[in-house]
């Protein structure tokens, strides 16, 4: 190493950060330097605090810093629908849709055998357990539309459907406001198959 | 369509060439080991994106150098086609009239080519899997929702292998192998289907080539064994129940090796001569002659598809054909395919066609145009 070890230290930790290189990295090392002390600090304190202070909704399972989330404790929303989610971030792009009204549930994952993540491996038990608890009339499976997310929807609905709860799947094929010309063939099949009449 | 120019810049041993091509079949002639087939495979590459021999883009580019590309001018039915490949270290850009194009699938196919090399002879000798390689590339090429369904039929086989594998360990979530089952049937379905058509397809093509080529004393026919048959007059719904029963049975025996037992994955197809099996009785003759009728069977299945005849490249092989064959092969793309062929010499090859070609002499990475 020829960098003095504080520096050399922060760049290795940049480092661990995903989509970071050792030369970004040492970019932004460098930046920090260059930083103001205070700016610095606060930085450092939100990194900590951003660990420190999260939880887990004991609800819905999302990421908040009070329990329970402001969705949950939000007496407006509809409590018969849920919609679940993979992860945090989807949860957010739903919201950002001010469509959806119901109550969400964050996976935090997909079953993949293959990752040795099954069926307890996810927040799935705490979903049955508010499906039992709670009067709930439908929930929306908006996992991924790919192998593990499909796999993760076809498994919850097989649990939840003898409940007598009933069991919706979001669509998937083409964007809205999109060209046609533009959709791959694979999208473009499968907003084929999923077609509706008008 | 007709490549009328290819141009190429530190491509393995080349340093740069310009060529012109005017005539349908053109001649590479030149001692072993002086570039023949490295310009063949600079036509492909520039086809494919990637050679019919290494996976290594690193040895496209000649020794200690640091960039390479290949360009191609396209004579197509809908007008001219100006192709670049510039390979470097770091990867691959694809242009098409000066215009990159960022996903490989909306390049692949502005240049359609069938490449008939020795190696071919494995889909008839090789191993089952060599013959599933060829059946995924040919289809690949002329269908994406076949590649689509295929790259997740092997995503949810490893799924369900790692699951079978471990099932021993983990036995609570035995209903988690009934989702899987459920996914692989009908991906598995899907491409056994396709494969099927496809293999129907060719059998019918390559079975009149072989025969004119054998002047009706053979008759060729290909047999699909599919690890899951399917019934044609069966619904989807059927067959993913039929599908499924038999993933049942299996149950045991394929968690006690561990892996899927059932599907795409073990398929195989066979070619028989006058209902004889060419890979285990079959002459090298017929061998080769079955695979040259394959191989003409895809020129036919490319035109099909996309309304124009191929480029056909030939390495390597027309010299190992008796003077019998070589006058059926040059007789079936005359007029219509442009082809490149490569030999020693001229010895051997006696053809009109062939004696009208334009020549280029390769020597040590040049090429020279002798007629």
């Amino acid at each position: 190493m020829y960098y003095p070890e504080p520096i050399a230290k922060l760049i290795e930790g940049f480092t661990r950060l995903p989509g970071i290189g050792p030369k970004t990295a040492t970019r932004l090392a460098f930046h920090v330097l260059n930083m103001k002390e205070e700016d610095v600090v606060e930085i450092a304190k939100a990194l900590v605090n951003a660990k420190r202070k999260l939880l887990y909704c004991s609800h819905c399972q999302n990421i908040t810093d009070v329990d329970p989330c402001y969705i949950c404790s939000d007496k407006t929303r509809d409590k018969s629908c849920i919609c679940v989610v993979q992860d945090p971030k989807d949860l957010i792009a739903m919201e950002r849709t001010r469509e959806f009204h119901g109550q969400y549930h964050v996976l935090h994952g997909a079953i993949s055998p293959m990752d040795g993540i099954g069926p307890e491996d996810i927040r799935l038990p705490e979903l049955i357990k508010r499906l039992n608890d709670e009067q709930v009339t439908e929930i929306i499976l908006a996992t991924n539309p790919n192998i593990e997310g499909e796999a993760t929807a076809m498994y919850i609905s097989r649990l939840v459907k003898p409940i007598g709860i009933k069991v919706t799947r979001i669509a998937h094929g083409l964007p809205v406001g999109g060209d046609l010309e533009y959709a791959d063939e694979v999208t473009l099949t499968k907003a084929l198959e999923g077609r509706r009449e008008i | 369509m007709f490549l009328k120019e290819l141009e190429i810049k530190q491509y393995r041993n080349y340093s740069y060439q310009n060529l012109f091509f005017t005539k349908p079949i053109t001649l590479f002639l030149g001692q072993n080991a002086q570039g023949k087939t490295n310009l063949m495979e600079s036509i492909y590459v520039l086809a494919m994106t990637k050679s019919h021999r290494s996976t290594k883009n690193k040895e496209w580019i000649a020794w200690e150098e640091q960039y390479s590309w290949i360009k191609g001018q396209i004579e197509r039915k809908r007008g001219p086609l100006r192709l670049e490949i510039q390979l470097t270290e770091k990867g691959k850009k694809a242009k098409i009239n000066g215009l990159e194009q960022k996903k490989l699938s909306d390049y692949i196919g502005a240049l359609n080519i069938v490449m008939f090399a020795p190696e071919d002879l494995s889909i008839v000798k090789g191993s089952p899997q060599q013959r599933r390689r060829f059946l995924d590339m040919e289809l690949g090429q002329i269908s994406p929702m076949y590649l689509h369904h295929l790259a997740q039929y092997q995503k949810v086989t490893s799924q369900r292998n790692q699951w079978l594998k471990e099932s021993t360990k983990n036995k609570g979530f035995a209903d988690l192998l009934e989702i899987l089952n459920l996914q692989m049937a009908e991906l598995a379905i899907r491409l056994t289907v396709k494969r099927l058509e496809f293999l129907v397809k060719m059998e019918k093509w390559a079975g009149e080539i072989h025969q004119n080529i054998t002047q009706g004393r053979e008759h060729l026919t290909i047999k699909y064994q599919p690890s899951f048959q399917i019934d044609p007059n069966a619904s989807f719904d059927d067959l993913t129940e039929a599908y499924l029963v038999q993933l049942a049975k299996l149950k045991e025996r394929e968690i006690s090796r561990g892996t899927s037992l059932l599907g795409p994955h073990r398929d195989d197809f066979h070619f028989y001569i006058n209902q004889n099996n060419v890979q285990q009785f079959g002459s090298q003759g017929q061998q080769r002659t079955a695979a040259l009728s394959l191989k003409l069977a895809e020129i036919q299945l490319i035109y099909e598809e996309v309304g124009e005849y191929p480029i056909l490249l030939l390495d390597d092989v027309l010299s190992e054909l008796d003077a019998s064959r070589q006058t059926h092969l040059l007789d079936a793309i005359k007029d219509k395919v442009q082809t490149f062929v490569t030999a020693t010499g001229v010895e051997g090859l006696k053809h009109q066609t062939i004696e009208e070609a334009s020549v280029f002499r390769i020597h040590a990475g040049e090429a020279t145009q002798e007629k």
